[in-house]
């Protein structure tokens, strides 16, 4: 998968090409607007990942010329501004999603593996990781044939860390995409590390291979590790 | 080069003048004009005696017009029958040296004329004029002076309240204009102007604080990572000791991101640039759905926490920003209630029908000096305690623009030891 990232920030560039590397995606790193149009004329890209404020060309404008000219490469568009209108404006130029920066790593991950996945309809009827087993039309947790009784949000939140298994899950990612609130001023880690807490008591506590992991600064991920 | 407008005072005595001068111009006009009148009117008449005289002697004595020539001194007159002079005196007809005034009476068989010096009428009219026309002049050039005079003792006040004003900077601006009279016009000014002037003062005043405030506590992350990173480098770590060291520095930028969130919505809120759109929100289920989120958090404390709502206690509101308030609000309650504490979430109407959301805790209360501010931004009751909460002290800044913007208010209702109560009013819609 080849990922161009359109970045003028040497530092956010350096970050985002090894964050992505490290995903076993194929970078390509474009360091102004022109350039950035450039390698899309000239290549073919999986997705795009576009800073809005970049010198010589906008991004906007880089986006709008793109689209008018029937590229229809996934963008992802990252800015510092987050009104509504400048999400609006964003996404009517021709953006598939955006990111608003400070943003995440791993929440750019899952976006761009999301946008990479579009069109592709998952009908998976279970999760599984190791002996933790998900059954989505029942709503039944198992482990290691044991049924675990979970409250509803916990099965939203461990629903959501199994179709991110193994990719670190930030906080704000579990606000917004479990418990639905947009605004990203309310206090609600408190909420999400108490409820990852319980989770973990139920799933992990009495069984020797620990799954869900906490990763200090980061967020959480599930993978099999011995802890 | 274009000269200055003038000063007020200046431009108060010009127009003083200007206005006096065309009354006392009207004036003289009027009293030249009348006083000549009166004067031709006193000659005219006595022409019209001497005519009489003449015609009388001309028709009784016609012999006699010389007597009055040479006896009774009436030295202008002349007397003709048709073309014939019957008797015309040695002076007649008067030089034209000198301004004579003239009348003549004629019938188809005589004619009459008698005329009279006026050049005395004259002088009396051009000394007068004389008088008139030095002294206007000089009652202006008074006028003038007295009114610049009076002009600038009357604007004395406003001349020492632009000096003063003129001292009054960002810095002292808890000086005030003196105020004479507080009810006379200036008087008036200054009032309003010390008003606006205090105004001034409390918002400098916020916004220092608020300034102070906001950089202390973005530095206090700032300084977190700085230390932890500068530390870190200081010798040889393991990678567990590393990704520590990485760890904690991603705690505080989450931090400083949480902070710069919450200034940037507030900003952005008092700016007004944050759209209302208040539709009618079933606030039963708001206050359900967000006590539902946030229960988990009583529950670890082993808090007890008990719901009840009223059904139906709807309110038109912008539910989205509604809900920021009754969260932190909550929030707020569950965070300084010590644990095994009581917490109680009430949504039901007034009697006379607001909707009231009120979030009673059992915690320490809140003292009185503390209960005007702690809505302020950054304000915190107990600073070390607040902080290791995770807190940034914005929490019920925030709550109180979230219910304000949606027309309400919030009150609070506090016992030092028993507890507090805030309660969340919505005029009914």
């Amino acid at each position: 998968m080849r990922v161009l990232v359109v970045e003028d920030e040497k530092k956010v560039a350096k970050a985002l090409r090894e964050g992505l590397e490290a995903e076993h995606y194929d970078v390509r790193v474009a360091s102004s607007g022109e350039e950035g149009f450039f390698l899309v004329n000239h290549e073919t890209f999986d997705c795009v990942v576009l800073d809005l404020m970049l010198p010589q060309r906008d991004g906007l404008e880089v986006l709008t010329t793109l689209r008018k000219r029937g590229v229809h490469t996934p963008v992802l568009i990252l800015t510092a501004k987050d009104t509504i209108d400048d999400r609006v404006r964003g996404l009517d130029s021709g953006a598939d999603d955006y990111l608003v920066k400070p943003f995440a790593v791993p929440e750019l991950l899952a976006r761009i593996r999301a946008l990479l996945r579009r069109g592709r309809p998952d009908q998976i009827l279970k999760l599984q990781q190791g002996d933790l087993e998900m059954d989505l039309v029942t709503r039944k947790v198992m482990r290691a044939g044991h049924i675990l009784d979970l409250t509803v949000k916990e099965f939203e939140v461990l629903e959501y860390l199994l179709r991110h298994v193994g990719h670190v899950v930030s906080r704000e990612m579990l606000t917004r995409d479990v418990w639905r609130i947009a605004a990203r001023a309310t206090p609600f880690d408190n909420v999400i590390d108490v409820t990852i807490a319980r989770l973990r008591r139920k799933i992990d506590d009495s069984f020797q291979t620990k799954l869900l992991h906490t990763v200090r600064g980061i967020g959480f991920v599930l993978r099999r590790e011995r802890g | 080069m274009r000269l200055s407008p003038p000063s007020v005072r200046t431009r108060l005595s010009l127009w003083h003048a200007a206005v006096l001068a065309i009354i006392i111009c009207l004036f003289s006009a009027g009293a030249l004009l009348f006083v000549r009148a009166r004067l031709y009117r006193a000659l005219d008449e006595q022409l019209r005696q001497d005519l009489a005289t003449v015609e009388k002697v001309y028709r009784e004595e016609t012999g006699d017009l010389g007597e009055l020539d040479n006896r009774m001194g009436m030295t202008l007159f002349e007397v003709a029958e048709g073309q014939t002079v019957i008797y015309r005196t040695a002076s007649w007809p008067p030089p034209a040296a000198k301004p004579y005034r003239t009348m003549t009476t004629a019938d188809p068989a005589h004619r009459v004329s008698v005329a009279r010096d006026e050049t005395a009428l004259r002088q009396t009219l051009w000394t007068l004029t004389v008088i008139l026309a030095t002294g206007i002049p000089c009652a202006m050039a008074l006028a003038m002076a007295g009114g610049y005079l009076l002009a600038g003792r009357l604007l004395a006040p406003v001349g020492a309240m632009a000096d003063t004003a003129r001292r009054i900077t960002a810095e002292s601006l808890s000086a005030r204009l003196p105020v004479e009279n507080p009810h006379d016009e200036f008087g008036r000014l200054a009032v309003v102007f010390n008003e606006t002037l205090s105004r001034l003062d409390i918002a400098f005043e916020q916004l220092r604080r608020f300034t102070a405030d906001a950089s202390h506590e973005l530095r206090t992350p700032l300084t977190g990572i700085r230390s932890v990173g500068e530390v870190a480098l200081q010798r040889p770590l393991s990678t567990q000791e590393y990704r520590d060291v990485i760890a904690s520095m991603l705690e505080e930028v989450d931090r400083l991101t949480r902070l710069v969130e919450n200034l940037l919505l507030l900003t952005r809120a008092e700016a007004g640039r944050i759209p209302i759109k208040p539709v009618v929100v079933d606030l039963t289920e708001l206050v359900a759905s967000v006590s539902d989120t946030l229960r988990v958090l009583a529950d670890e404390k082993n808090q007890e926490w008990t719901v009840d709502i009223a059904e139906h206690v709807t309110a038109a509101c912008d539910a989205s920003i509604l809900r920021l308030a009754v969260t932190n609000v909550m929030y707020n309650a569950i965070k300084y209630t010590p644990n095994k504490g009581e917490i109680r979430v009430v949504a039901r109407r007034s009697t006379i029908g607001d909707a009231l959301i009120e979030i009673q805790d059992t915690g320490p209360g809140i003292a009185v000096t503390h209960r005007e501010r702690i809505f302020e931004r950054f304000y915190r009751v107990d600073d070390a305690r607040s902080r290791d909460t995770g807190g940034v002290g914005l929490g019920l800044a925030i709550a109180r623009w979230a219910v304000e913007a949606n027309g309400g208010r919030i009150e609070l209702e506090s016992e030092e030891g028993r507890g507090t109560m805030l309660r969340i009013v919505l005029p009914r819609s």
